[in-house]
């Protein structure tokens, strides 16, 4: 903060141009996760075809040809034979007559192309989205409340407190973060509640320590002076005059803790701690893409993509609260 | 001295954890050949009999003698596995977290000081771009690119398979092609960030009043940059290296996972997976210990590099 006249309104001008940023790349994903059943134009599991339809390029034109009530076969560059039909499936050439064929093809465009299960990636892109960010949610809003939680108590409540939460929050955070999500993640079924327990409990300690920093101040200050000298109670105090004061600070903290998850989330579905197989995440769909690499570079590039996207609006989010951006995560 | 009970309270958290995890390392499925009364030779042979509280303390003791056990999946002193893959990772962690500092210090020096506005603007957009990405989807996207597109560089393991048959410098060129991507995806992320962090503590340095009549004086704005401001930037870099020290030897379980390089995080990793409870311990005491004598080193740096800090302290 501080500075000439000048520099500080370049500063609004620049945060204001990063706020835009942010909510253009923002907006359009939230709309996606919540728009997902609307938008895609498949079932985000539907496996029509296993060896037709996978490793499809985006942009692909295919046709379905329903041969049966559970047949159905994945055909390209489709076309009207006197007979029946013929396309080309898997790099052969196959025919089918009018008779085999229940129905008319039905159209079917892959815009970001299909996965190894001949799955369409742009309705998993979409239902992945959607999962990731209720995930991050929840995982930031459990890291939020139990950093508040700890910094406020061991701000507030006394030295007692305060040596006990901080010693605790210091072996925490002398925890390898990873090897703990692991040991965790093996300890339990792999579920969705699971991962976002996991993502939540080991993210908070940050806040909690910087929280309690700033309610060590507040405390001794003119203002909770005068809130307790008009009558109030110490937890009015707390909640009611002091905690409001770290707004700013929680809504940066919680941008970027979003952001942490969410790049978290996925470095772990690539070690295997995802949620179990119906549900669909941005780095689920990325792991899956890892193994085909030199097949379907697609299938990992988008979500790559989406992700950084996310956090690239989420970190330009926060710095726009405070100027100053948080000590990067290194590790 | 803080240090002590930190370090007991993380070893006795990772202890009760690695117990509370289901399943069990000795767990056969009944075959032919195998007899029921193998199960508890083996429990035996690795005295994992005994009772919790024997073992807990057997462990601890373990930890003053330097004896961290043998470990169930490898049959080997975890000591000895903990320093091969340790010095592995030190190889791929270590020059990558060199290169993260030196890179990031230096764009964003070269961001902040920089008259011409387009290059603080070219270079503080490719940080923000480069931080946002995952740092194992950009080992993805190098893997496709010199490996799989151009055929450049290996694509994962840390030397080829024929290695051994080779002369010394032919080695050591191979050891250099496998390191190139992992370090390279290991290093940009980070650098990024800190080259963020450096430009913003910079520019907030260049505000302030001694740099203010450092210009009226009529210095230069490159000496401003690098004789006024760099120190009072460096103090929360120094800081923010020795936080990553720790991570030198466990931050980097994906990408050794993603490019099978045997180092430290994926035989934690691994470890985890087999349930191997003194491959999972020893690994986090190292890190532990490392993360204390990280946040000590940054102490003691800062109070280098800072007048100030070392007054407190003393």
């Amino acid at each position: 903060m501080g500075g000439s006249a000048g520099e500080g309104r370049d500063g609004v001008r620049r945060s204001i141009r990063g706020g835009f940023l942010a909510s253009a790349c923002l907006g359009p994903i939230i709309l996606a996760a919540v728009l997902a059943p609307w938008l895609a134009p498949l079932p985000p599991d539907l496996q029509e075809d296993v060896a037709g339809a996978r490793y499809l390029p985006p942009l692909t034109r295919a046709y379905a040809l329903r041969l049966s009530s559970e047949r159905v076969r994945v055909l390209v560059s489709l076309r009207a034979t006197p007979t029946g039909w013929m396309g080309v499936r898997n790099g052969r050439r196959e025919e089918f007559t009018a008779s085999e064929v229940l129905g008319a093809p039905v159209s079917r465009f892959y815009l970001l192309g299909t996965d190894s299960l001949g799955r369409d990636l742009t309705s998993r892109l979409l239902f992945g989205i959607r999962h990731t960010l209720v995930i991050a949610v929840l995982s930031a809003i459990l890291a939020i409340f139990l950093g508040v939680a700890v910094g406020a108590v061991a701000g507030l409540a006394g030295r007692g407190w305060d040596e006990g939460l901080m010693r605790g929050v210091d072996v925490l955070r002398c925890m390898p973060r990873l090897l703990l999500v692991l040991v965790c993640a093996s300890l339990f079924p792999p579920s969705t509640l699971l991962l976002v327990l996991i993502l939540g409990a080991t993210t908070w300690t940050g806040l909690a320590r910087i929280l309690r920093g700033q309610m060590r101040v507040l405390a001794r200050s003119d203002l909770a002076a005068a809130a307790r000298a008009s009558g109030a109670s110490p937890l009015r105090v707390a909640l009611r005059h002091l905690l409001p004061q770290a707004t700013p600070l929680l809504a940066v903290n919680t941008a970027l803790r979003l952001a942490d998850i969410i790049l978290l989330e996925s470095a772990l579905s690539l070690l295997g701690i995802a949620a179990p197989p119906p549900a669909v995440s941005l780095g689920g769909v990325m792991a899956s893409g890892s193994d085909a690499l030199a097949e379907a570079w697609w299938i990992a590039a988008w979500p790559g993509l989406l992700i950084a996207g996310m956090v690239f609006a989420l970190r330009s989010a926060g710095a726009r609260f405070l100027r100053l951006p948080d000590p990067p995560s290194v590790a | 001295m803080a240090a002590v009970p930190l370090l007991l309270g993380v070893l006795t958290l990772v202890f009760l954890l690695v117990q509370a995890a289901p399943g069990d390392p000795f767990q056969f499925e009944p075959a032919a050949g195998v007899s029921g009364s193998a199960q508890r030779t083996l429990r035996h042979a690795f005295e994992a009999d005994r009772p919790l509280a024997v073992r807990y303390l057997d462990w601890m003791r373990g930890f003053l003698v330097g004896d961290l056990g043998v470990s169930f999946t490898y049959r080997r002193p975890v000591l000895d596995l903990i320093r091969e893959a340790g010095a592995n990772t030190i190889v791929l962690a270590g020059l990558a977290t060199l290169l993260q500092f030196l890179l990031g210090t230096a764009a964003g020096l070269a961001a902040a000081g920089s008259r011409r506005r387009w290059v603080d603007r070219i270079l503080t957009g490719l940080s923000s771009t480069v931080y946002s990405l995952p740092s194992f989807w950009l080992g993805l996207v190098l893997v496709w690119l010199f490996s799989v597109r151009l055929g450049w560089l290996p694509v994962s393991q840390m030397r080829s398979v024929d290695a051994a048959e080779h002369s010394l410098a032919w080695r050591l060129v191979d050891f250099l092609r496998h390191l190139a991507l992992p370090c390279l995806a290991l290093t940009l992320p980070a650098a990024g960030g800190i080259a963020l962090y450096v430009r913003e503590e910079v520019r907030s340095q260049l505000g302030r009043a001694f740099v203010q009549a450092a210009r009226a004086r009529g210095i230069g704005e490159k000496a401003i940059v690098m004789r006024h401001s760099l120190r009072g930037a460096l103090l929360p870099v120094v800081n923010l290296f020795g936080l990553a020290l720790p991570g030198i030897l466990g931050g980097s379980v994906v990408l050794e996972v993603l490019f099978a390089w045997p180092g430290m995080g994926r035989l934690a990793y691994q470890a985890v997976l087999a349930k191997d409870e003194p491959l999972v311990l020893g690994c986090a005491w190292v890190t532990s210990v490392l993360v204390v004598a990280g946040s000590i080193m940054a102490d003691l740096m800062s109070s280098w590099v800072d007048p100030r800090a070392r007054e407190e302290t003393a």
